[in-house]
């Protein structure tokens, strides 16, 4: 009983070694390459993360990461719906693209050293510090007064090593997902909820039981990341974005979504 | 298509272990907690489909058809972010534990009124024309052989409880998934951290079903 018992474990470490093993090939071909034979980019973008990608009551995909997307599709084929918008979140975007699941994350991603380390970053495109999103009725001023409070993250966002380093005797609590953060502060279950300033904003305008406070803390840039070492798809996404600086485009996106939160944002 | 050979990195499960440990550690605690919890619901449920008249019964079988057809994630949200909104604030742990009770126990339930129902209806009135009572009669000849008839469907179920609770991840349970992903997350080593904690779940589950295996020769012993 005992030996079969062992071989039963060897055997199952066996074929799940195998079984993921074979799995553990890299895609080595320009994610600007894949796109092109396809017809169709691959892009992960965020459904939850208002204005920079969000789904309306239609289920449309909206924000200004997707309207980047479909500029993106427009400037390979000439059809800005040649399009396909995976949505990802902050903890599984990096390992969507190293999959092959997506050839781009245009979702909001903040440069850090520790992913330079596995993507391929662009030019940044926007520049976010962090705030916190509380109760209207919360006297919470900043993260100076979350000592001993229970504060949520989104798992994977920079905010769970931020909160942890700038207010170590808080009780973070993670989320996978920006609406599980926005019910925990609306339930009670956290005392406030930090993430990037811009969708902390733009959730307390939408949610009128809720505000922001604090002042953006850590402004650091957003990048387009493509899987690492792919120097081909990056230039030329570092081209595009420059054409799009150029020509006001950026400018014109910008007007669209952040017009009625500028005022608090760092400009870049 | 060429591809570029994947080494494995044992550096980021080495550094991963001990972290991910701690998050087995949780996945044992709510999982047992659940296990007694869902046992003794599941009992009492299937004792109570078999009381006399119409009403109990009705109630053990839409208690199981609502908590048997409706995902566990969704119960999971309703107890942890619904009740509160409704005045019933549970801890996180009290609600991952009682979605895994309460869901558990429905198949619990199930299995357990198979049981009962199994034991042919004569022995019933065999046992009661002895002079023993009703209880005595259920506890100390009906019971003992529904449990017997049970015990592998339960010991399945216990098993799906347990790979079950990583559900609880969701809300923020720091159990052995919520532990992978914090660290994938992280270190972005996906197969490395995520083969760690199967593994780590088929020792678990193999412990448990040794365990079970143990409870099945011992019961099958007092025959």
């Amino acid at each position: 009983m005992r030996l079969r018992s062992g071989g039963v474990l060897g055997l199952g470490i066996a074929t799940l070694v195998v079984a993921l093993g074979a799995a553990g090939w890299a895609e080595a071909q320009s994610g600007l390459e894949a796109a092109k034979k396809r017809g169709r980019l691959v892009a992960g973008v965020k459904t939850d993360f208002p204005p920079f990608g969000y789904v309306d009551s239609g289920g449309k995909n909206l924000g200004f990461d997707v309207d980047v997307a479909h500029l993106f599709a427009r400037a390979l084929f000439n059809d800005e719906n040649a399009v396909e918008l995976v949505a990802v979140t902050s903890g599984n975007r990096i390992p969507f693209l190293q999959s092959g699941k997506i050839d781009i994350i245009i979702a909001t991603v903040t440069v850090t050293d520790e992913r330079k380390q596995v993507v391929e970053f662009s030019d940044p495109y926007f520049l976010s510090g962090s705030l916190l999103l509380v109760p209207k009725a919360s006297t919470a001023k900043g993260l100076e007064d979350m000592a001993g409070k229970t504060v949520a993250v989104i798992q994977g966002a920079i905010q769970d090593k931020d909160v942890e380093q700038l207010q170590p005797k808080a009780n973070r609590i993670k989320f996978g997902k920006v609406s599980e953060a926005v019910l925990a502060v609306k339930t009670g279950r956290a005392e406030a909820y930090v993430h990037d300033d811009i969708v902390v904003l733009t959730l307390a305008k939408e949610n009128p039981d809720l505000k922001a406070v604090g002042k953006p803390f850590i402004p650091r840039p957003y990048g387009i990341a493509v899987r690492k070492g792919d120097m081909e798809f990056i230039t030329w996404v570092n081209a595009e974005l420059a054409r799009m600086k150029k020509d006001g485009t950026y400018d014109r996106l910008w007007k669209k979504y952040f017009a009625d939160v500028e005022a608090n944002l760092v400009k870049p | 298509m060429t591809g570029t050979a994947y080494s494995f990195a044992w550096a980021a499960v080495w550094q991963g272990l001990p972290y991910l440990l701690e998050g087995a550690g949780l996945t044992i605690l709510i999982s047992l907690a659940s296990m007694a919890l869902a046992l003794a619901v599941g009992t009492l449920m299937a004792a109570l489909s078999q009381a006399p008249g119409r009403v109990l019964p009705r109630l053990v079988r839409a208690y199981v058809e609502v908590f048997r057809n409706t995902p566990l994630l969704i119960q999971i949200f309703i107890v942890y972010f619904g009740l509160p909104q409704i005045g019933l604030k549970l801890s996180p742990f009290s609600s991952g534990m009682w979605a895994l009770v309460l869901y558990t126990a429905a198949y619990n339930t199930e299995i357990l009124r198979a049981g009962l129902e199994a034991v042919p209806k004569g022995q019933h009135e065999a046992v009661r024309s002895t002079g023993l009572t009703e209880f005595q009669a259920m506890r100390y000849v009906i019971v003992p052989q529904a449990l017997r008839i049970s015990l592998p469907a339960l010991g399945n179920n216990l098993v799906s409880l347990m790979k079950n609770s990583s559900l609880v991840s969701v809300i923020g349970m720091v159990e052995l998934m919520f532990v992978a992903n914090d660290i994938s997350f992280n270190n972005f080593r996906s197969f490395e951290i995520y083969g760690a904690a199967a593994v780590l779940y088929v020792a678990l589950v193999l412990l448990l079903t040794r365990a079970l295996h143990v409870t099945e020769r011992r019961l099958a012993l007092a025959r």
